[in-house]
């Protein structure tokens, strides 16, 4: 019987899992290391100037808030609309713990980053055990990012409501340097890359292309489907409260904008549909691309916005599947390399976001 | 509290109405538009530039339905052409994503142009008194329009051909197809129907506040919680919710205050979707 199942079902999932796990640790550590050189030599060609600085340092923070939802989104197929919720867990979390709590900048941080990972998988907890598809998954976050809103608003003696909350911890360390904190941030997401990537070879990785692909399937292979959700949404979220904490300490200044749905989540769903969703490197293109795009596009004001909006629009209807894993597909069906035969008779006709796992 | 629940009920019936033209879209054709918002104020942009060229208000009020309807139908024959080919989840998902990209269009463009334009459509005359309250004029006349518009629709889909045509499709896709219903035909329809909707609750909510460039976001959320709240695909379900949570926004903003009200309004929305997820009164889950 499971002889036949995996026949029928899984064959070509474990033949890819192993031809991936074949790979060994430098062909994982070279891209990202080198992706990470690249990345260091910003500060060289920027370092002058404290607003672009800034503007890097913003781009290198979606950065680690677009992998962290590559994680939940990208492996899992959970479409979690509170990216800038999870994150402003984190910086809100971070700041209210050391300043008004007075716990030392490293405990407040890991203790707000443990909170966001918590929640995270809550959420995912939630949407697995009521079984909900990926729709109402993406409503529930989203309902949760809205209360998360309005409570940040609400509870304006503790976050500074509208005008924000001033951070007066980590004043006076480098993380307020105009160069420091972009390297700081910089290693996060070479962190967050490498941590994904071991992920992605592990039985863990295996698993979620299973159920990701037929939930199932994977079900009757015997995934446990509920807890790699979990794990998927627990990794995540705690990127994401990770990099959110960071990111407000080095910033010194956070409000509700600073972690918006609309600020946050928005641009992080069009950089990792850009990059493409599922693969390892989208989610750093994505953010490297639209960081550069939106500062040339700054002195357009509003009209930015209909550029976004354009750009989605052409982004999903021409390149559903993101940049990278076209990319590599066409070098993959040129050369013919990595895949089994199967895979190569498949016609790559356009598919549904996410569907895919290349790069 | 009388005050408050009638007040409620005056939000309610606009968010029902509001909720009906997404969940029909939805439920027919399962695509989610997050354009909905801008289309309401798109149409109330119509209005105003209409009411500001002299013409009387009862034409721009049709002008706006009509720019509504037009919108609609204009997102059916553009960006939702790719989505149709698609089925099931993979659906949903492209038409959630590329009417995103067309409410960053819309909504970019308007606040760039028009930044300050908001609409108000002054009622003349004082409060009329119900149960002992003095209700607004403005907010008696739009709750009159928007109860019509349901008597009609229910009407519609009751009695009228072309109702239960679009009925069976919600119910059963193949089946009406095979009973010689296009469905393709009746999600257009259902498209400009569902940006008339749109219109109709942007011009009758100017009647009591006023709608501004920037309510698309907010009118968009408020539509997606009712609907999910009312179940997808039903109109009934949609009213039920509306007032349900209209009545309890507005008393829970008077009892504790703003901030509060609203984490209990998408608590409600998250505690229907956990409990039954095919929402009160769901066509199908």
């Amino acid at each position: 019987m499971s002889d036949r199942l995996t026949e029928a079902t899984g064959t070509s999932l474990v033949g890819g899992a192993e031809q991936r796990s074949s790979r060994s640790l430098p062909l994982l550590l070279v891209p990202i290391l080198g992706a990470g050189a690249v990345l260091a030599l910003v500060p060289l060609w920027l370092g002058d100037s404290g607003v672009l600085m800034g503007v890097a340092v913003l781009g290198v923070a979606f950065a680690c808030y677009t992998i962290g939802f590559n994680v939940i989104f990208g492996s899992t197929g959970q479409l979690f609309l509170c990216v800038g919720a999870l994150a402003g867990t984190g910086g809100y979390g971070a700041a209210i713990l050391a300043e008004e709590v007075g716990l030392p900048l490293m405990v407040s941080i890991a203790a707000a980053t443990i909170a966001s990972s918590l929640i995270g998988g809550l959420l995912s907890f939630v949407a697995v055990r009521r079984s909900l598809g990926v729709i109402f998954t993406g409503i529930i976050t989203l309902i949760f990012s809205l209360s998360f809103e309005a409570l940040v608003l609400g509870l304006s003696s503790l976050t500074g409501g509208d005008t924000g909350r001033l951070i007066e911890s980590g004043a006076d360390t480098f993380l307020r340097d105009r160069i420091p904190p972009y390297y700081l941030m910089l290693a996060l997401a070479l962190l967050f890359l490498f941590v994904h990537g071991l992920l992605r070879r592990s039985h863990v990785g295996w698993a979620w292309r299973a159920l990701r692909d037929d939930e199932v399937a994977a079900e009757l292979a015997g995934v446990d489907v509920a807890r790699y959700r979990v794990y998927a949404a627990m990794v995540g979220g705690a990127m994401l409260g990770l990099a959110g904490a960071t990111f407000a300490f080095t910033e010194g200044r956070i409000s509700p904008t600073t972690f918006g749905f609309a600020e946050v989540d928005v641009v992080v769903i069009v950089m990792l549909a850009f990059g493409g969703i599922g693969s390892l490197f989208g989610p750093t293109l994505g953010a490297v691309t639209f960081t550069i795009v939106d500062e040339v596009l700054i002195e357009f004001g509003q009209l930015r916005l209909v550029a976004y909006g354009a750009l989605v629009i052409v982004l999903f209807l021409w390149i559903p599947r993101g940049v990278i894993p076209t990319i590599s597909d066409l070098f993959q069906r040129r050369y013919r390399i990595g895949r089994t035969p199967a895979e190569r008779g498949a016609s790559p006709g356009p598919e549904a976001p996410g569907s895919e796992d290349r790069g | 509290m009388i005050a408050n629940i009638l007040d409620g009920i005056v939000l309610g019936l606009q968010f029902g109405l509001l909720a009906a033209g997404l969940t029909l879209v939805y439920g027919l054709g399962g695509v989610l538009n997050l354009a909905y918002g801008q289309m309401a104020v798109t149409a109330a942009m119509v209005a105003l530039f209409a009411m500001d060229a002299g013409v009387p208000a009862f034409l721009a009020v049709l002008l706006a339905l009509v720019a509504g309807g037009l919108a609609g139908l204009v997102l059916d024959l553009t960006v939702l052409r790719p989505v149709y080919r698609l089925h099931g989840e993979a659906r949903v998902l492209l038409s959630l994503l590329l009417s995103l990209g067309v409410a960053f269009m819309v909504d970019g463009f308007l606040n760039w142009r028009y930044p300050l334009k908001a609409l108000t459509l002054g009622i003349g005359g004082g409060p009329v008194e119900i149960l002992g309250v003095p209700m607004r004029r403005g907010s008696v006349w739009a709750s009159a329009i928007t109860l019509l518009t349901f008597a009609a629709l229910f009407a519609f889909f009751r009695y009228a051909a072309l109702g239960r045509a679009v009925r069976s499709v919600i119910e059963d896709e193949e089946g009406a197809r095979l009973v010689g219903i296009d469905p393709a035909r009746m999600l257009r329809l259902i498209l400009v129907l569902s940006g008339g909707l749109a219109a109709l609750v942007a011009v009758t909510r100017s009647m009591v506040v006023a709608v501004d460039v920037q309510a698309g976001v907010s009118i968009t959320v408020s539509a997606l919680i009712v609907t999910v709240v009312g179940g997808l695909g039903s109109v009934a379900g949609a009213l039920l919710a509306g007032i349900i949570l209209g009545i309890v926004s507005i008393v829970a903003a008077d009892l504790i205050g703003t901030y509060v009200s609203l984490i209990i309004l998408l608590g409600a929305a998250a505690g229907t979707i956990l409990v039954r997820p095919a929402g009160l009164l769901g066509v199908r889950d």
